[in-house]
């Protein structure tokens, strides 16, 4: 099954055609994108997909990273609820490397309706969602964490799904079965010809070169930025972009899901990630797609929410802030929580334009549901019969024990787990550089990153990846400077690595540094208090101070 | 055992790193950052023990070092005491963390043919065999244990008592330190007793990852503690590491054991020099002898230093023209109570020791002054230096006497 990884590479650096001819385009490189685009792929049918950023540029890498059992939404949209539960389950069945199976619990406080458990518990029962009653002392036994005001607690099978890894393991599966990805490449017109779709149009943002594809059908699955892309082809689609803000902790002070049991909120899901634990999200209408900045009130706001589920909240670190949009389908300026999380498939054939399909709404958990469903109306439209098979493949293969184990021994920290569930396909090539690297001498593959425990092998193999361009880049695959020290250490010596082994990324490396620094600053300056704040004092020290990371920045520029 | 520490406080600033012995000395070690805080953010995800945390010499210079405050060596020995209730530690751990069990079984053992065991080469290899380094000094038992011949002492009857917590090293090995410290504090108006229930701190067994062993000598030790508080007598150790564990490690390793405030313990030198500055203990004759009868360089050990509580020792030296005393400064010893003695950490050990043995031996002096025992065989073993307990020298200094080395 599995082709030589080269044969159908990801369009990128050295890609350089100006048409390319394809039956499907795809747009956007979130989760329900690249989830068609695997999907298209798997049943045969020619496609390419392009993203106006990197992997999981939009939303898919932007949110708390729940995998719903559908609890949250059983009461007001059991529908919503039923797709979930069945999603989740083909997902910890496709995606073991990009879930975690934590379960996850519902808690009642003291301030909460009691009368709305009443109400969940049948609708929980007539999705078909697990639910299972724990005694408080149990409970707090399994999460020590959780107020000991808890009155009720219940367990759901709730996991974390990492948003990031999910698409980025579609996108490896999609290419061993032809689908090609163009990272960077921004749509900038939508032609047609006699009501049908001819070909989009697309600017690489690095090089500025333009290409055209022609296809015979478009798929718009740009999420929050699907409005847009309707609007190059003159439609409109009922997309309002909502923008949710999420914190991350340094620490994994939850081994399960926490959701508070109440109607839904900002604010009250707790969710375990590797080594961190995210709180989200609010809730807030935007007209930006882009609009990813969450505010210190926010950040506030949801401490003051999130505290009663856990008292000790104020006292754990706060690594960072980030925010994201959701794509919300508001037909009639429905907003905010009220507005549906269902997803809709348009055709816009009845628009007038044949060929061309919209996807919106949803949730992260669905979007393989979603994928199949917008490709199932692509497929009809190509008349091809083949039927969607996403539900039964495994997106990467499994890593093979023994060869890990084997392996062990050349690298810094002894579990490779880890590592091996984040690089996919490429684990092969992470692991025969790290044989080369220590052949060459004993410690020839040191942790480069310590807080995410990422060697030089790994980073070194990533980053000659042609998708990689940054070490923004890099970090995304790798989680390179996402821990305590926020890139403090890691990214010097991520640059000079870089420099030691001839990898030349889109800019020089003194550009790089500064650009990595100044992506991590972002998020950190909402929530700039604390352990956090001496944190920033000391990198600030390193890299403003003792090496003029600025000024040097500024005279070259 | 699921305790974890909060790795919140740690900077990533890697001070630790730098301050660190072992990692200095072997990168089989990953450093107290990396093993410590920042692991410890995997293991609350159930990552697999790395094996570099057995490097770990619990010497707590990364403590020492933290700017932050970050229990860095205590985040690690809780990981081994976890990692050991997994995959129990092996014959040789259990031997050299349970030295008062074994002391104990050979009590009617003749102390000379204990110490075969440390001398005949047959026997060195057999304890090669299961992991001691055949190279590695090992203590000498003492033909009599302090806690054996005290109650046959005869002290002056004061009013005033202490309660003194001998530790193993003193008890088994070092009678002689603990009766100079009683000869000092009857000096001072005290009468010393060692309560029969005191056991072995329980730090060599933290050290070697016995978790519920420690438990229990914590809190057979905790019991007799408490009940001397409350009766107001104090309480004193001569040794850094057993004061270190029993004052602020129980609180860590067990903090259920001590929900309230943690107990008292004094450090034997402080407590001496307290006596000085209350007049209670005399020192003026001493103090006009001029002519230096003893030079020493003085080695401060890591648990004292982890301590915070300044250089007792060296300050209570200082008195005595008769002492003339200088600090080594040139950081650990290498041997971390058991640690040096194992056979794959033997030539760490020894490395870690080598600037100190360099600074010892180039000083020229002719003794060298340490609390720890197992510092003093460790530094006897490098340097072939006599090494005595500040005590000792002290009481030679009140005597007027010169020291027999």
């Amino acid at each position: 099954m599995m082709e030589a990884a080269d044969s159908v590479g990801f369009a990128g650096k050295q890609m350089a055609e100006d048409r390319i001819e394809t039956d499907v385009v795809v747009i956007g490189g979130g989760a329900t994108g690249i989830g068609t685009l695997r999907d298209l792929s798997l049943r045969g049918i020619a496609c390419v997909l392009v993203e106006q950023g990197g992997i999981a540029h939009g939303t898919s890498s932007r949110f708390h990273g729940l995998l719903h059992s559908g609890g949250r939404y059983a009461v007001n949209d059991t529908l919503s609820a039923k797709e979930c539960i069945e999603e989740n389950t083909i997902l910890r069945r496709i995606g073991a490397q990009c879930v975690e199976e934590t379960e996850g619990f519902f808690v009642l406080l003291p301030e909460d309706d009691p009368d709305y458990v009443e109400k969940w518990l049948p609708c929980c029962k007539e999705a078909g969602i697990q639910t299972e009653e724990l005694s408080v002392e149990e409970a707090r036994r399994l999460e020590p964490e959780i107020s000991p005001q808890a009155v009720r607690v219940f367990r759901v099978p709730d996991s974390c799904v990492d948003g990031f890894r999910l698409v980025l393991h579609n996108a490896m599966s999609a290419r061993r079965h032809g689908g090609r990805v163009l990272l960077y490449h921004k749509v900038i017109g939508i032609s047609q010809q006699n009501g049908c779709i001819q070909s989009v149009e697309v600017v690489n943002t690095l090089t500025g070169e333009k290409k055209t594809l022609f296809c015979r059908a478009v798929v718009n699955a740009a999420g929050s930025w699907s409005g847009q892309i309707a609007a190059l082809a003159g439609l409109d689609v009922p997309v309002s972009p909502d923008k949710g803000s999420l914190i991350v902790f340094n620490h994994r002070f939850t081994s399960r899901v926490v959701n508070r049991l109440h109607p839904g909120s900002d604010g009250d899901i707790f969710v375990p990630h590797g080594s961190i634990t995210i709180l989200g999200t609010t809730s807030v209408a935007t007209d930006r797609p882009d609009d990813t900045r969450p505010s210190r009130q926010e950040i506030l706001r949801l401490l003051d929410i999130g505290e009663p589920l856990f008292p000790k909240l104020r006292s754990y670190r706060i690594l960072r802030a980030f925010a994201g949009t959701r794509p919300l389908y508001t037909p009639g300026n429905a907003q905010g929580r009220s507005a549906s999380r269902n997803f809709q498939v348009f055709d816009h054939a009845r628009d007038g334009l044949q060929g061309f399909f919209s996807i919106f709404g949803g949730k992260l958990t669905t979007y393989r549901l979603m994928a199949e469903r917008v490709s199932d109306a692509v497929a009809a439209y190509l008349h091809v019969s083949a039927p969607c098979t996403t539900q039964d493949q495994p997106m990467v293969t499994q890593a093979d024990p023994q060869r890990l184990e084997q392996t062990r021994r050349c690298f810094p920290v002894g579990d490779l787990s880890l590592m091996a569930d984040r690089v996919g396909d490429d684990l092969d090539k992470v692991l025969d550089l790290a044989k080369k690297r220590t052949q060459v001498s004993p410690a020839g593959n040191p942790l480069i990153c310590e807080c995410e425990m990422v060697s030089l092998a790994e980073i070194e193999s990533i980053a000659q990846d042609q998708d990689s361009h940054s070490l923004t880049d890099i970090r995304l695959r790798t989680r390179l400077g996402m821990g305590t020290c926020q890139g403090t250490f890691c990214a010097l010596r991520a640059v000079n690595t870089m420099f030691e082994h001839d990898i030349t990324l889109s800019k020089d490396p003194l550009c790089e540094l500064h650009g990595f620094l100044q992506e991590r600053f972002r998020g950190l300056t909402p929530t700039l208090w604390g352990t956090q704040a001496q944190e920033m004092q000391l990198s600030h020290a390193i890299y403003a101070g003792v090496l003029n990371v600025r000024n040097a920045y500024a005279n070259n520029n | 055992m699921s305790i974890h520490l909060d790795p919140d406080k740690c900077l990533a600033c890697t001070t630790c790193v730098v301050h660190c012995p072992v990692a200095e000395a072997t990168p089989a070690f990953l450093g107290p950052r990396m093993i410590g805080p920042a692991f410890e953010r995997f293991r609350l995800l159930g990552i697999v023990e790395d094996d570099s945390l057995q490097y770990c010499a619990n010497c707590k210079n990364c403590e020492i070092a933290c700017p932050q405050n970050v229990p860095v060596a205590t985040i690690n020995m809780l990981a081994r005491l976890a990692q050991c209730q997994e995959t129990p530690p092996s014959f040789r751990d259990w031997i050299v963390a349970h030295g008062e069990v074994l002391a104990r079984s050979l009590k009617y053992v003749p102390a000379w043919m204990k110490n075969l065991g440390t001398h005949l080469p047959l026997m060195r290899a057999l304890l090669d065999g299961i992991g001691i380094h055949k190279n590695c000094p090992m203590p000498q038992f003492a033909r009599k244990a302090f806690r054996d011949h005290l109650p046959k002492l005869s002290q002056k009857g004061f009013t005033k008592s202490v309660a003194f917590f001998p530790g193993c090293y003193i008890n088994y090995y070092d009678p002689g330190t603990g009766f100079d410290l009683v000869w000092l504090l009857q000096q001072a108006g005290y009468r010393v007793f060692v309560p029969k229930a005191f056991v072995c701190c329980g730090i060599p067994l933290i050290s070697g990852g016995f978790e519920k062993d420690a438990r229990d000598n914590a809190q057979r030790n905790l019991k007799v503690l408490r009940e001397l508080q409350a009766q107001k007598i104090p309480v004193i150790s001569a040794c850094p590491s057993c004061r270190l564990m029993l004052t602020r490690e129980m609180a860590e390793f067990f903090p259920e054991l001590l929900p309230e405030q943690s107990v008292v313990v004094e450090d034997a030198q402080s407590f001496l020099l307290k006596c000085i500055h209350s007049g209670e203990l005399a020192i003026d004759g001493a103090q006009k002898t001029t002519s230096a009868a003893i030079s020493a360089i003085y080695h401060a050990p890591c648990h004292l230093r982890a301590q915070g509580n300044g250089l007792p020792a060296l300050e209570l030296l200082s008195y005595f023209p008769a002492i003339d005393i200088c600090e080594a400064n040139a950081g650990c010893c290498g041997i971390s109570g058991s640690y040096g003695f194992k056979k794959e950490k033997y030539a760490i050990g020894q490395a870690v020791g080598a600037k100190l043995f360099q600074r010892i031996t180039e000083s020229g002096r002719p003794l060298v002054a340490s609390e720890c025992g197992t510092c003093r065989l460790q530094i006897t073993g490098a340097t072939k230096k006599p090494a005595l307990h500040p005590l000792t020298l002290l009481r030679a200094a009140l005597e007027g006497r010169q020291l027999t080395l």
